[in-house]
């Protein structure tokens, strides 16, 4: 979509007069079985331009576009049940309950995970994140875990859903700064193995596995080997069930970083 | 090459910030706000002294995206430098100003100045805007744990660094000027759990709550604890000063002395117990908190070696007490106009002059609501003797109103006319701290509105920010000015100095940014490294 459409999209979103008799909020929000329903249905009728999770192409990005975030339920409802005139968006014949499941999925996929319903069990979860997981080798919660991959304390409150699942399924689909795999080899011949957490020209910043920061200036180093693709094994497909998946995302999407307040306890 | 096999578990080997590198003078390290737990901000390193002080450069500027006004005096470990801005720290490599690491809490509920992080074990600790107290883990910010310690339902908020002593932190709170009870709490490292509170508004029947009128006034006069304080390990004293008591500006409906306000109390660290306070504006009615750092001397004092904390005030005298019992030992004007009281008696307590106090027609009361000296940092250099104090000389235009106080709602009952009230001016002044008496002063320029406070070093410089957001370099004995650098920005910290791989470095937050400064060097070639990517 060229960017004139996609402006087209926001002021169409942002003002486009509603019917009085769709509902602000969506009927069906925060539904598991619904989420689950509109995920199919995205996928069948919406990804080949919005992306299989809305993170756009031909069509905008779904899941961090404001125009949508700020939008009501009911303006994103008849935003597909009318298309956007000037643009390749159509409208949809679908059932009013089959476009209140997309929205449901679409909102899945960018509110805070923290904030939804999850089929998962958090306590299992746990259990796989120390143990079959292996993801507290690199991932740390709450002060627990290894250094070398993103403090997980907040995951919940800070990543949609659908960007936890992904990072799980695909480690290099959100690569995340400060965490880049890398070698340096010092004029002296020393070699420090790490993850990158600052690098210019003139100077490199490396954690190392034992939480030990080394500052180099490049003047002295002799080589500097990045490693282009994320330090997170790629198999997890493979290495746990649907079911330890669930429960793992369901463990991570309730890290919030605070705890409750004592008066919300 | 295998890059993921050095996945493995981390250990803990790591060095430890200890308390008793806490303890020492600054050298490579500065370790708190105020460099060690005296408060004299002195540094042991002379790298940078009258000779060579006039060769200092710029050496990396970092840029606080969205920062309002830095307060923060920074921490440096190791080559690590951590900033803290309004619920957030940065953590910078301190040769460059890269930065490693960044920790934000977004869940905040309000967002307020932050005056820095301590620093214990291999923990960062800061507090957020809604009084929440945080630990990370230095190398990689990664959140330990955060407990809340104070309620903003009851007017509490958080801006200082918190001080670590023993295997605890020991926090305050703000919110003195909108209605709150104040407290000083310390808190477990480990955990953040709380050992233990001290209200600095007695509850009713305990001593000191007879220095109230009502109810209302324990449960909402103030006395906040907005800065840190400092610690004598010896004698286990923590030294945390109180802020006005509320409403500020009129006092007809509190009648009394309002302790622990305007006060500096000395608190056992291990279990919160008041050893002694000493109040120096009692029934304050002026917004003269006491915030000032309480610096710990140990000094001769009339021929005899005396552990003296001392204290120049926002109301305008100088303050020598014994740091062990809280014996008053001497208090003296250190502004040339001051005009509330005519001196002290034999404990320390006023003597007024007669109607000072704010009135709906308004009175010219010396010093300012500003204070002599806020909360800037003084500085002592134990070479030359000599205390160095921010000074402001000014007169304010304080009115009052008898309007019935509603907590968080409205301010103190009115407050300072800027518009009859003097513009003031800064001096940088220079004070032997067993007499009281002025060495030298440095009079700046500017329009009486900036907060930085002042560094000793043991090469014989005092650094400080003037009122025109310079940074200056004046020699420690003489006052006389060695070098200045213009900042472009109001400066609302002090500086600090540290040393990484032998290079001496100064460094100030000023307005959005952090400036780091050391001696001049020729540019050195940077040979083209080989850098590749592996897949």
């Amino acid at each position: 979509m060229k960017p004139a459409a996609w402006i087209l999209w926001a002021v169409w979103l942002s003002t486009a007069a509603r019917p009085e008799t769709t509902p602000a909020k969506n009927p069906l929000a925060d539904q598991p079985a619904a989420i689950n329903a509109g995920r199919k249905l995205f996928v069948a009728g919406c990804s080949a331009c919005h992306g299989s999770n809305g993170e756009g192409g031909r069509g905008p990005d779904l899941v961090r576009a404001w125009f949508v975030r700020k939008a009501s339920d009911g303006r994103v409802f008849d935003t597909i049940r009318n298309g956007v005139p000037g643009t390749e968006m159509p409208p949809s014949r679908m059932a009013d309950q089959s476009i209140w499941q997309i929205v449901a999925f679409l909102r899945s996929v960018s509110a805070p995970a923290y904030d939804l319903p999850v089929t998962g069990d958090v306590e299992a979860g746990k259990q796989i994140f120390f143990g079959k997981g292996g993801c507290a080798t690199c991932h740390s919660i709450g002060g627990k875990g290894g250094v070398i991959g993103p403090d997980l304390s907040d995951a919940g409150k800070s990543n949609p859903l659908m960007k936890l699942r992904e990072s799980i399924l695909d480690p290099n689909a959100f690569l995340v700064e400060g965490y880049r795999a890398v070698k340096v080899t010092t004029s002296d011949g020393r070699e420090i193995t790490g993850v990158a957490k600052d690098n210019t020209n003139y100077s490199i910043v490396v954690l190392d596995s034992a939480g030990e920061l080394h500052s180099f200036m490049k003047r002295n180093l002799r080589a500097v080997v990045f490693r282009k693709s994320s330090l997170m094994p790629s198999d997890f497909k493979t290495r746990l069930t649907a079911r330890e998946l669930d429960d793992l995302l369901a463990f991570l999407s309730r890290q919030a970083g605070r705890p409750a307040k004592k008066d919300e306890q | 090459m295998k890059l993921l096999a050095f996945a493995v578990a981390a250990s803990a080997l790591w060095a430890q910030v200890t308390v008793e590198d806490l303890r020492r003078a600054p050298a490579r390290d500065w370790l708190t706000y105020a460099g060690d737990y005296t408060g004299q901000r002195h540094s042991t390193l002379t790298q940078i002294n009258g000779r060579t002080a006039a060769s200092l450069v710029p050496k990396w500027i970092y840029h606080v995206d969205g920062a309002k006004r830095l307060e923060a005096s920074p921490v440096i470990y190791q080559g690590v430098m951590y900033v803290a801005n309004t619920n957030e720290v940065h953590a910078l490599d301190a040769r460059t100003g890269r930065r490693i690491w960044y920790y934000a809490d977004n869940s905040a509920t309000r967002k307020d100045a932050n005056r820095g992080v301590a620093i214990l074990g291999d923990r960062i600790f800061f507090v957020t805007s809604d009084a929440w107290l945080v630990a990370l883990n230095r190398k990689t910010g990664a959140l330990l744990w955060q407990t809340q310690y104070g309620d903003t339902k009851k007017g509490q908020f958080a801006t200082m660094a918190p001080l670590a002593v023993k295997d605890r932190l020991i926090v305050g709170i703000s919110g003195g000027d909108g209605g709150v009870r104040g407290f000083v709490a310390a808190l477990s490292a480990a955990t953040g759990k709380e050992l233990w509170r001290f209200w600095t508004i007695p509850a009713k029947g305990e001593p000191g709550s007879e220095t109230w009128s009502t109810d209302f006034d324990l449960q909402w006069g103030g006395a906040a604890t907005w800065m840190s304080g400092t610690y004598d390990p010896e004698l286990n004293l923590v030294y945390w000063p109180t802020g006005n008591p509320w409403p500020t500006f009129y006092g007809g409906d509190r009648k009394g002395d309002n302790l622990y306000a305007s006060s500096v109390l000395a608190l056992d660290a291990d279990s919160g117990r008041l050893k002694w306070h000493f109040q120096f504006t009692p029934h304050d009615t002026h917004d003269w908190d006491a915030q000032s750092w309480p610096v710990l001397l140990d000094l001769p004092f009339q021929g005899r070696p005396r552990k003296l904390l001392v204290h120049p005030n926002r109301n305008g005298f100088f303050y020598v007490l014994d740091r062990t019992n809280g014996e008053f030992l001497l208090a003296i004007p250190f502004i040339d106009r001051l005009n509330w009281a005519t001196g002290v008696d034999a404990k320390g307590r006023p003597i007024l002059v007669p109607d000072m106090d704010p009135t709906p027609d308004g009175r010219k009361v010396c010093p300012s609501l500003r204070g002599a000296s806020n909360w800037m940092s003084p500085s002592f250099n134990p070479q030359t003797g000599l205390l160095y104090v921010p000074t402001l000389e000014q007169c304010g235009f304080f009115a009052s109103s008898a309007q019935r106080p509603v907590p968080m709602l409205n301010l103190g009952a009115t407050g300072e006319d800027p518009t009859k009230s003097d513009r003031g001016r800064f001096y940088l002044r220079a004070i032997d701290p067993t007499t009281g008496k002025r060495r030298w002063q440095y009079p700046m320029t500017g329009n009486g509105l900036s907060r930085p406070g002042t560094l000793s070093t043991a090469g014989g410089v005092i650094f400080f920010g003037d009122d025109t957001g310079q940074l200056v370099a004046l020699d420690a004995r003489s006052g006389e000015h060695l070098w200045h650098f213009g900042t472009g920005q109001m400066m609302t910290a002090s500086p600090v100095t540290y040393l990484v791989n032998g290079k001496q470095y100064v460094t100030v937050a000023a307005g959005m940014d952090v400036f780091t400064f050391g001696l001049f060097e020729a540019a050195l070639p940077v040979p083209k490294v080989k850098q590749t990517e592996e897949p």
